[in-house]
């Protein structure tokens, strides 16, 4: 894979619970720990939408969450990328046609790239953010 | 007089050159600090409110208690007792004269009966 020098920067990370059985969180969690170590490469969560490049999202979008979704999406600077994590955010997973959502993600807010799997182990994560971070440099680099 | 001199006063010293210059140096530095910062930023949008964990931003008089309101600790400390008496406290005199009267009648009453 060739990188484009365009992005010139460490990518920051901001997770988003959206009503995830919390399993996609774990495994997000797995992937920050040494044994994977992807802040060697500068890519690191970050506590603030407002810092971040690019929107990790889990869970089904419930009913409360999807407003905050879009506030936090909105709040984040362009350009910005957003990874839906889990096969929730995808499909709603085994809450599909549960009362309260109003997902999955990519109907409340654009989602780039998506990561499969109930939970997608950190190596697809990883896999995901890279797939993000190509297609940052792509937008930096003046693609639409 | 010469502006440009040096003035020396025993504790230091005073020259306007020095003075401008270091004020240029500090605002190119001010601007090369200010120009790395994100620019996309969009004014009015959602991206300059504080993040709340997602949520709306309150309104600013539901959170912020206004510095002139310098007995709120007391008033909220008092709250029972305040809630009770201020809506006694409607500023039509002809309440003001019947609880007058009312507690007068109720003072007769029970000067009569016990004395």
């Amino acid at each position: 894979m060739k990188l484009s020098p365009s992005f010139k920067r460490s990518l920051w990370v901001f997770h988003f619970n959206a009503g995830s059985c919390n399993g996609c969180d774990i495994e997000i969690v797995a992937t920050i720990t040494p044994r994977y170590d992807p802040e060697r490469f500068g890519v690191r969560l970050v506590g603030s939408p407002k810092h971040a490049d690019v929107l990790l999202v889990t869970g089904p979008v419930t009913k409360k969450m999807a407003p905050r979704l879009r506030r936090v999406y909105e709040q984040m600077p362009s350009p910005k990328v957003v990874i839906c994590i889990g096969t929730c955010g995808q499909s709603g997973g085994v809450f599909y046609d549960s009362y309260n959502l109003d997902g999955p993600v990519d109907e409340i807010i654009p989602v780039d790239v998506y990561v499969p799997g109930c939970a997608p182990r950190p190596e697809a994560i990883i896999h995901g953010v890279v797939t993000a971070l190509t297609k940052l440099e792509r937008i930096e680099g003046g693609e639409k | 007089m010469d502006f440009t001199a040096t003035l020396f006063t025993g504790t230091g010293f005073w020259n306007p050159i020095i003075w401008i210059l270091a004020f240029v140096i500090t605002s190119i530095v001010a601007y090369l600090i200010w120009r790395s910062g994100v620019s996309t930023y969009q004014k009015g949008t959602e991206q300059v409110k504080p993040y709340l964990s997602g949520n709306a931003e309150p309104e600013k008089s539901a959170v912020h208690i206004g510095g002139g309101n310098l007995y709120w600790g007391f008033t909220e400390g008092l709250k029972g007792y305040y809630s009770r008496l201020v809506p006694l406290h409607t500023g039509d005199l002809n309440d003001y004269m019947l609880w007058y009267f009312g507690v007068i009648i109720a003072v007769f009453a029970l000067v009569v009966i016990f004395l």
